[in-house]
């Protein structure tokens, strides 16, 4: 059914890109270059990996292929050719045609790909009726065939349901049913991992591999881990500024030796390397350079195992040399949300902490580790005093939290997407130093002063305190918000997601830079993830949850002996992904 | 949902009732009343209008001629009128059913235009069609309605074709049923014509500025990936999800339906409540005056309760929360 209604000259070649060129106007005026001069084919059935940092063109090119370009990009020069039919000149009835039926696209957020008031059968029904006629039972059939595809065992309730009542993992599912119930004999995948959770990726990761079999679909991959390739593609091609800097099997893309290349395949030894470099951690975290990279990992385990218990057994030791009283302790936290349904008085309540006890000492880093759901975000929220619990207590030294003062100074939290958290029209250094103007401390040029050396301090380029929030980068963006934590002196900084939304090279970069920091002033950290990215050179100790209770308390090196179903199931998860860093747990 | 629905109408009655307190204290606040004008009248002695006063009530302390008031409106009688010595009920409501006759098919014709419309000219944004909504727009806008019924009547004198004024031929209570119904009709037209003009506009920008938000969004991007056609991407994918401020318009549409009329009954001398509000203020004719603010009210708390519902059946978030 596969249904590109073309004819092809060359058999092999499904896809095929030559000299493309995409440019962006920005609201400024000026002209970004998003696409430039790429070129590259796809045969029948083979699968395609694109590989490249945060702004290197990757989704520019996965919109330009399906034509759904922004309206302030515009395709300046090339041309596509699918099973030899030029892209740019198909009228739009053909082109809509293809759409979905020839050419499918999944993409990034799940979450912001369904729509939100209409229920998710609806949304696949409207895709079956662009591309065929049917009825409604013939419709009916054709998507609970799609959503048991996809592994619903009940696509019935998931046909009713609309976007927000599934869980994350559960609308990426439903969006790949929708992408697709048509059968494309070519799958453009823009990040469909990056969003979900370690366990939840893995599923989805094994789901696409399956359709690309059975369905017998070509597909471009396009990524940032590098770790999910090995599993899926046949070929990598790395992107750099909007052109092909590298392209061959992904073995062969590790031995390249271009640093932007390696920072993409093997994003942890960016940590390692500086971290020796710097003076204030290498002593603290030992010899941690002889950390294989992800894609060695099996060759090197049995080499570095020792360097790496090393490691990890000093960093446990080491806060315990400090004061008796944890910085935070948590005693019996508890919290329930109410939901209530439609038209009924059913209530379904949803215990998120389940009598959670933590503590953490001064100078530790401690991670929070869980599916999506299992109720670390709301730990992090009770904590930094965003959220009241129904029951236990929060000390911060020993000193129970004030109810009156729910927001403690020595508490920061910096979350998932800092791009929302900061106020875009104000500029970095008052976004910085809001904190202390609301503490009312300071004068102005000393607020300022202490803006301009946090600024330092984050590796931000000072001569920038007056621009805008909005005009800085995603990575620059995740800086400005540490900045600003870090304004107000805290003891304790709650991390709740906040590398997910970046891409690995700068997640690795984002680390060192905390690692330098606690270093520094002895911060303590309190990591939230639903990943394992660099978990076992950053933290040394790893709090499992799920279901709102506190599973288990390991390190990073004895999760993988861990005898609890759900660690070994994040762990497994994460193994299959080749998150970077988690090799030194082996 | 019930529930829900009960909490709503709760609060709308504790609104009128406050409502309804306010509007007695105010109108204690400004001087005089309908009788003290009688004082300069040197035909009338100053012990009939004190009889007057005490006959009507007036002299009562305010707490007192409140809770006369709302036992007659329990009667269903909103109090008396002065000028005409009758309850005031029997005088809004022939009244309040004409502004109706006006407002209703009105308000109804302005969503029917405005929707499409603004539909299709976020479809085609910055492109000719949208510039040309947008500058009809704006000169309706910038229109006041007075200028419009001025301009309708205008109409009516040249051509011939239209009445100038009123809701009845002369002598059309004589004729059949349907001819009377084509005259009615006959004056309809171009009153209703100019409060669709005047309340077009805005419902249209409106409807133009939430959809072009939501044609934004990602996942209307993904759906046009899928290849839906253009139509089911407009009106199936995109409106829903642009509904809710809609929603929220729509309900205050409903609570404008005695109100968005008013100057043109006045200048198009259309029976309904315009006028008589009119007079009625001018009179110093309280419970007339009262009486319709409270029913304008009462159409605010309909409507809003309207909107209410609509929201909870078109957005499946907000069932959620309420």
């Amino acid at each position: 059914m596969s249904s590109l209604n073309v004819v092809s000259p060359n058999p092999e070649q499904l896809l095929r890109v030559s000299g493309l060129s995409v440019e962006y106007r920005s609201a400024s005026g000026g002209i970004i270059h998003a696409v430039r001069d790429l070129d590259l084919a796809i045969g029948e059935q083979e699968s395609v990996g694109v590989l490249g940092a945060s702004g290197s063109g990757k989704s520019s090119l996965a919109a330009a292929l399906l034509r759904l370009l922004p309206a302030n990009a515009e395709w300046v020069a090339g041309d596509i050719q699918i099973r030899g039919k030029s892209l740019s000149t198909l009228p739009r009835a053909e082109l809509r045609r293809m759409r979905g039926a020839g050419i499918a696209l999944i993409s990034q957020e799940p979450a912001l790909a369904l729509n939100p008031v209409l229920p998710v059968g609806r949304q696949i029904h409207d895709v079956l009726q662009a591309h065929f006629t049917l009825d409604q039972t013939q419709c009916n059939e054709k998507s609970v065939a799609m959503l048991r595809a996809v592994g619903f065992d009940d696509p019935e309730r998931i046909l009713r349901a609309y976007p927000h009542q599934l869980s994350g993992g559960e609308r990426q599912r439903a969006a790949i049913a929708q992408a697709l119930v048509c059968q494309p004999a070519f799958l453009i995948a823009d990040e469909p991992l990056s969003s979900l959770d370690a366990v939840t990726q893995s599923e989805v990761l094994r789901l696409l591999q399956r359709f690309r079999r059975e369905l017998k679909m070509a597909m471009l991959f396009i990524t940032h881990n590098a770790g999910v390739l090995s599993a899926l593609a046949d070929r990598v091609v790395v992107m750099r500024a909007g052109e092909i800097v590298a392209s061959g099997k992904l073995d062969e893309l590790g031995r390249n030796p271009d640093p932007y290349v390696r920072s993409l395949i093997h994003p942890e030894e960016a940590l390692t390397a500086s971290n020796a470099a710097s003076t204030h951690g290498a002593s603290t975290r030992g010899d941690v350079r002889n950390f294989p990279s992800a894609r060695t990992y099996a060759a090197t385990v049995s080499a570095t195992s020792m360097n790496s218990a090393n490691f990890a057994e000093q960093t446990v030791r080491m806060p315990q040399q400090e004061g008796s009283t944890p910085l935070l302790e948590v005693v019996g936290l508890t919290k329930e949300f109410t939901q209530r349904g439609f038209l009924s008085r059913k209530k379904f309540t949803v215990r998120a902490l389940d009598a959670v006890d933590l503590s953490l000492r001064q100078g530790s880093a401690v991670a929070v580790i869980g599916r999506s759901g299992s109720g670390k975000s709301t730990l992090a929220r009770v904590i930094a005093g965003f959220e009241r619990a129904d029951e236990g207590q929060v000390l911060l030294q020993g000193v129970p939290k004030e109810k009156s003062q729910p927001i403690v100074r020595e508490v920061q939290m910096i979350f998932q997407d800092a791009g929302t958290a900061l106020n875009t029209r104000f500029t970095a250094a008052e976004s910085i130093y809001e904190p202390l103007v609301i503490a009312g401390q300071g004068t102005e040029l000393e607020r300022r002063q202490r803006a301009v050396q946090l600024m330092e301090e984050v590796g931000l380029d000072p001569d920038w305190y007056g621009r805008p929030a909005g005009e800085f980068s995603g990575g620059q963006k995740q800086r400005l918000a540490l900045a600003r934590a870090l304004a107000a002196d805290p003891k304790l900084l709650i991390l709740d997601e906040a590398f997910s939304g970046l891409d690995l090279p700068l997640q690795a970069q984002m680390l060192r830079l905390l690692l330098d920091l606690q270093s520094r002033h002895g911060l303590t950290y309190l990591l939230i993830t639903h990943d394992l990215n660099f978990i076992s050179l950053f933290a040394s100790e790893v709090v499992v949850m799920d279901e709102g209770r506190i599973v288990e308390r390991t390190t990073p090196l004895r999760m993988r002996e861990s005898s609890q179903s759900v660690t070994q199931q994040l762990v497994r998860s994460a193994e299959r992904m080749h998150a970077p860093g988690l090799e030194a747990m082996a | 949902m019930t529930r829900y629905l009960l909490r709503r109408l709760g609060h709308g009655l504790l609104i009128l009732f406050g409502v309804s307190l306010l509007l007695f204290i105010l109108q204690q606040a400004a001087p005089g009343d309908f009788l003290s004008d009688m004082k300069l009248n040197s035909q009338i002695s100053e012990g009939t209008a004190k009889a007057l006063r005490a006959q009507y009530g007036v002299d009562q302390p305010l707490p007192r001629r409140y809770g006369r008031w709302m036992l007659s409106v329990a009667k269903g009688e909103l109090g008396y009128s002065f000028a005409y010595n009758v309850s005031a009920s029997s005088l809004l409501a022939p009244r309040v059913l004409n502004t109706l006759l006006l407002s209703v098919p009105a308000l109804a014709i302005t969503w029917i235009i405005a929707v499409p419309l603004g539909v299709v000219a976020s479809a085609w944004r910055g492109r000719w069609l949208d510039r040309f909504f947008s500058a009809g727009t704006s000169l309706a806008l910038a229109m006041p309605d007075l200028l419009l019924a001025l301009l309708a009547i205008l109409i009516a004198l040249r051509t011939h074709r239209y009445p100038v004024g009123g809701m009845h031929s002369v002598g059309a209570q004589d004729w059949g049923w349907f001819a009377r119904m084509k005259d009615l009709g006959w004056h309809m037209a171009l009153p209703v014509a100019v409060v669709v003009i005047g309340s077009v506009s805005p419902i249209l920008r409106q409807v133009r500025s939430s959809m072009i938000a939501v044609l934004d969004s990602s996942y209307m991007r993904a759906a046009e990936g899928h290849g839906l056609r253009k139509w089911t991407l407009l009106f199936r994918h995109a409106l829903p999800a642009a509904a809710n401020p809609l929603i929220s318009l729509f309900g205050l549409s409903v609570a404008m339906l005695l109100s968005v009329t008013l100057l043109v009954e006045v200048v198009m001398s259309w029976p309904g409540i315009g006028p008589l509000l009119l007079e009625s203020i001018l009179s110093r004719d309280l419970f007339v005056v009262i009486g319709a603010v409270m029913l304008s009210t009462l159409l605010l708390v309909i409507g809003n309760l309207i909107a209410d519902v609509l929201l909870y059946a078109v957005d499946p978030r907000i069932r959620v929360q309420a």
